[in-house]
């Protein structure tokens, strides 16, 4: 059996505003295994951003617990979860979130800058040669098109080899050219570098490529297509 | 699956050790530049303000130091107001020390080209003064012809305001001399000195012979002393202390005027310091908000760096380096513009400082000024970025997710330290905690009050929005409650420099309308004083000749007080410290009459007449204050020495005197007849309107009564409104960094808030608002906003003038509403245009650009 690199227990999360009490999250448990791939589908509010965020450690849960690479994010502080991200996690948002005042090149570097870790420019180039933008390398966020912030995105998130890759809505803000152009890209990447990839979309088609399903609604996951076809294999 | 719940050993490293955060800080900083100078600029004014004035009190200290000598001209100045005996000349002798003389009295010159007459200091020279510093006269000999007699030299602004060259008469008392040339500068005058009382110089024999010398002449005597050394000078104190208490003279020394001169220098210092001080509060404020709009707009990035594994503190570094490097660069601009502001104070203020100021750097000022900005770059930055360091990751996901408060140590240790900023910065400026303390309470009150007037405004126009008015007013109106406009702080900002501008200027009103001579028709405008008993007469025939009103002829008799409530003033001086030395010791010019004038009220007691041969029936009235000084009441009892008599009085009256109208006015009055024998001199009041009859009256007077001096009130006037004008100055340049502080964060505003400005003009322009309409809407926004200033100050500055005022200078409030009216409107133009220039590109925008950019 693979090793198992997320694992959710009971996961709740409750925000609380004056005397009302929001449940957004209710017990939600389930774990998944190296280089494999799952998709978070659910409507709107059904708590599938809040459950990507418990995973990847930016945020901490009500109850239950959260295990990422071994480390038991919840009972660690801000910082160390952040030391853990910078370590095996990489990421892809709907919003690109590059860093308006620096170029492709150095957007992609960051993270092994984080790390201390020096002549990293050739490792970053190649990057942005591999995802097609070689000649883009000096420009900033500002000059490039979403479908380019987007790859400078994903080459950012592998630049630092994650064990993990979340992925909030990674086309939501692109045209069916580059959304394809993207999804694409993602998937080959997530293969070849054996990363294990967690998406959050309402994109079903996106979510039909990936390994397993986890459906979301009122904040628990209703279907699960792993158990699905567990139940297939062992009724 | 193994599970780790460790805490994790990663390497930390300081902001010093860590590459990572200085490379950041660059990349980021270097398109954010245009945003960070103007945190920068806010910083620059404050310390170019606090830099010059540093500078110029440094310098001034230095050269007060370097030249101390040339202050007195001598080793040491021994005084009186009568000759010296002749045992003074035996003892300098003995000492065997080189001595020069001086004496020096008001009087009436009249110059015989034009005709025209002035009161001025007649200063008799006699012996090589000075012997340190040097006379510097035009022509060089000037001073050799005035000692040979019959020449005279007179001050340089005294000569050129009357159009005297040499070879031209003056007429001295009653003798007429040549002008041998003019003084432009000599040790122990100051050009401040020069300007309230022009002297005229001529030889001390000379000077005896103008028969300006008679009873009641009040004349100061000095005799200049040059010893051989230091050592000598000490031996020479110690032998005439005992004799200058003998003899009622005094003595000064290098170090005494040194001392003196520095006080009163550092007080003024202290003064321009504490207002530069307030610029660079307001410059700190400037700062931190500029840096919380920074802060707040770097959430984003911020949270991303977390999300990529950045440590809180290492996001926060990256600003901080930023805003402390640029902090460092800004100090160091200011400092130099400090610098040069200081090498223009001398050459605007040459006339009201003591000693010529070389052009040179005050590198401690300098130094100061960088560790200030220092100081202030990391304080009020921490306090707004230390929000930085607690922005969740969780924000890329969720842009409106809000954490809940997080205590910190290091918010907390800021605010601390920011309060205790201005308090220890103000304790080292007037080097008192209490001072400091009570200043900093001070400014914390007057930005509250500023705030309070703020707040209120805006309430006020919220309560009561004008919902009829056009779109354009209304809309521009509704601008200024935009989020991040930072109306408040701005209104706070450009207030307060509006507010010393305009309080400045209610006080100078005030005051100076306490002796204009508008209102009262009846009001003295031209005093004739050391009137003698046989030109009493003549004197009054010479008014009535002349057509001019004789307000007051009134005896003037001078006495001292020996003894006050059956004590001694020897016994009341050595046990008590609650009556000040000088109201025991001083000499009282006093006069008599039976009842009171315009400018006197009796609060208590009655007017009582003086009855002949009877016991105990002097009664004296005495002025308020001076009641309150001496802490006596009605019935108490005091002997004056009259001449050598002395005269048992008691009070029997208390007035309150309104001094500035209807000179002259008197601390004690006697009974009419109780006083008619002594010696006494006249003083007569009369009003003269055009400059052309008095020209011809004082002419008159000089002619007929040579010792008579007349003091004409207009030409005071004029010199206290020139002095006011020149200190206005400095106030209102220092008031000036203020307002440019407001303008830098009104700037700042702006270009923070650009791309929202931009996104709803485009909103605007979407649904069909003209070029013209949004420029128009831009400009009434910042005409709203000076407009909102300029009240809050207008209203402040009424308030705190009348205060003032009422309780501090106790004068009249006499606003001139044209001057704040215009001052009002300078600042509404002023806000505009910055507004305007920084609002270009907003304006210039077209629609498509920015949806562009928003894609």
């Amino acid at each position: 059996m693979a090793d198992i690199v997320l694992q959710a227990e009971q996961l709740t999360k409750i925000y609380s505003s004056a005397d009302k009490k929001l449940t957004v999250l209710d017990q939600v448990s389930f774990q998944t295994e190296q280089g494999t791939s799952l998709a978070i589908i659910g409507p709107s509010g059904s708590g599938k951003t809040t459950l990507l965020g418990l995973c990847a450690g930016l945020d901490v849960p009500t109850g239950g617990s959260i295990s990422l690479m071994g480390f038991k994010l919840n009972a660690m502080s801000e910082d160390d979860r952040a030391y853990v991200r910078n370590q095996f996690v990489g990421f892809v948002f709907q919003n690109f979130q590059l860093l308006s005042t620096l170029t492709a090149l150095e957007n992609v570097m960051v993270p092994l800058e984080l790390r201390g870790e020096k002549n990293i420019a050739g490792k970053a180039k190649d990057l942005l040669s591999r995802v097609g933008l070689a000649d883009r390398l000096h420009h900033y966020p500002s000059q490039l098109s979403g479908g380019e912030q987007q790859r400078v995105a994903i080459a950012r998130a592998f630049i630092a080899s994650p064990r993990i890759l979340f992925a909030d809505e990674p086309t939501g803000n692109l045209d069916e050219e580059n959304a394809l152009q993207v999804t694409d890209l993602l998937f080959e990447m997530n293969r070849e570098e054996k990363t294990t990839l967690v998406l959050v979309t309402h994109n079903l088609e996106l979510a039909q490529k990936t390994e397993r399903i986890l459906q979301m609604k009122g904040g628990k996951i209703i279907k699960d297509s792993a158990m699905q076809i567990q139940s297939i294999l062992h009724p | 699956m193994i599970e780790y719940i460790i805490k994790i050993k990663k390497k930390t490293r300081n902001i010093f050790q860590d590459r990572w955060v200085w490379k950041m800080a660059w990349r980021d900083g270097r398109h954010n530049f245009s945003r960070l100078f103007l945190f920068m600029a806010a910083l620059v004014t404050g310390i170019a303000a606090v830099v010059a004035i540093s500078s110029l009190n440094y310098s001034l200290q230095d050269e007060l130091d370097r030249n101390a000598k040339e202050l007195l001209g001598a080793d040491l100045v021994i005084n009186g107001n009568k000759k010296f005996d002749t045992i003074w000349t035996k003892l300098l002798d003995k000492a065997n020390v080189k001595v020069a003389k001086d004496a020096d009295m008001p009087s009436m010159v009249l110059f015989m080209n034009t005709g025209n007459s002035r009161l001025v200091k007649v200063t008799g020279l006699e012996g090589p003064f000075p012997f340190y510093g040097e006379m510097i006269t035009k022509p060089a000999d000037a001073y050799s012809k005035v000692q040979a007699g019959n020449f005279v030299m007179l001050d340089e602004s005294l000569a050129s305001q009357y159009e005297v060259s040499s070879g031209d008469s003056i007429k001295v008392g009653t003798k007429i001399f040549i002008v041998s040339g003019v003084v432009s500068k000599i040790p122990g005058g100051g050009a401040l000195t020069s300007t309230l009382a022009p002297a005229v110089y001529v030889s001390l024999s000379a000077l005896d012979s103008t028969g300006l010398i008679q009873f009641g002449s009040r004349i100061g005597y000095s005799i200049y002393v040059k010893t051989k050394t230091d050592k000598e000078t000490q031996n020479l104190i110690e032998q005439i202390k005992p004799l200058t208490k003998k003899t009622g003279n005094s003595f000064e020394t290098v170090e005494g005027r040194k001392e003196g001169l520095g006080e009163s220098f550092r007080s003024v210092y202290r003064f321009f310091s504490l207002l530069a001080f307030v610029a660079l509060i307001l410059g700190c404020i400037g700062v931190a908000s500029s840096v919380h709009i920074y802060a707040r707009e770097k959430r984003d990035e911020v949270a991303m760096l977390r999300c990529v594994g950045s440590s809180g503190w290492q996001a926060f570094n990256i600003y901080f380096i930023q805003v402390f490097v640029l902090g460092i660069v800004g100090s160091i601009i200011g400092s130099a513009l400090g610098v040069a502001i200081h090498q223009i104070i001398p050459v605007a203020f040459k006339e009201y400082l003591p000693l010529k100021i070389a052009f040179s750097v005050s590198w401690r000022a300098v130094g100061e000024g960088i560790l200030i900005g220092a100081i202030v770059s990391v304080l009020f930055t921490v306090l707004p970025l230390v929000s930085v360091r607690f922005v969740p990751p969780l924000t890329v996901l969720r842009a409106d997710f809000v954490p809940g408060r997080i205590f910190s140590k290091t918010r907390l240790t800021a605010i601390v330290l920011i309060i205790l900023f201005p308090i220890l910065a103000a304790a080292y400026q007037t080097k008192s905690f209490v001072s400091g303390g009570l200043f900093s309470a001070g400014i914390a009150l007057a930005l509250g009050c500023l705030v309070l007037v703020a707040t209120s405004l805006l309430y006020l126009i919220r309560r009561f929005f004008p919902t009829k008015a056009s779109f354009i007013f209304r809309h521009a109106l509704s601008n200024l409650f935009r989020p991040n406009n930072q109306t408040r702080m701005l209104m706070v900002t450009i207030g307060l420099g509006a507010f010393i501008i305009s309080i400045l200027n209610i006080i100078q009103g005030s005051l100076l309308n306490q002796v204009e001579f508008k209102g009262n028709k009846n009001q003295s405008n031209t005093i004739l004083f050391d009137i003698q008993t046989n030109q009493k007469d003549g004197v009054i025939k010479l008014v009535s000749e002349n057509h001019l009103p004789l307000n007051q002829i009134v005896p003037i008799i001078t006495c001292r007080l020996s003894e006050l409530k059956g004590r001694t003033i020897e016994a009341i001086q050595k046990d008590t410290t609650t009556i000040p030395e000088w109201a025991l010791t001083r000499e009282y010019r006093v006069t008599y009459r039976d009842s009171l004038t315009g400018s006197e009220e009796l609060v208590k007691g009655v007017l009582h007449h003086f009855e002949k041969g009877k016991k105990d029936s002097v009664f004296v009235t005495i002025s308020e204050r001076m009641q309150e000084t001496l802490r006596v009441k009605i019935g108490d009892s005091l002997v004056f020495n009259v001449q050598g008599v002395p005269v048992k009085a008691n009070i029997c009256g208390i007035r309150k005197v309104d001094w500035p109208k209807d000179p002259p006015n008197f601390i004690f009055v006697f009974p009419k007849e109780a006083l008619a024998n002594a010696p006494q001199i006249w003083v007569a009041a009369t009003r003269v309107d055009d400059p052309k009859q008095a020209a011809k009256f004082q002419q008159m007077l000089v002619m007929n009564f040579p010792n008579v001096s007349l003091i004409d009130l207009r030409l005071i006037l004029s010199t206290v409104n020139e002095l006011f004008e020149k200190i206005g100055l400095v106030v209102r340049f220092l008031a000036l960094f203020s307002i440019v502080t407001g303008l830098v964060v009104l700037a700042g505003a702006v270009i923070n808030s650009k791309f929202v400005r931009i996104k709803e003009n485009v909103l605007l322009r979407t649904i069909g608002a003209r070029t013209s309409q949004i420029v128009k809407i831009t400009l009434i926004e910042y005409g709203y906003l000076g407009l909102f200033s300029a009240l809050t100050a207008l209203l402040l500055s009424l308030g705190g003038g009348w205060l003032l005022t009422k309780f501090f200078f106790e004068v009249q409030l006499a606003a001139n509403f044209t001057e704040l009216l215009i001052i009002s409107i300078g600042v509404i133009v002023l806000t505009v245009l910055i507004g305007w220039f920084n609002s270009r590109e907003v304006i210039n925008t077209s629609p498509l650009q920015a949806l562009r950019r928003e894609g």
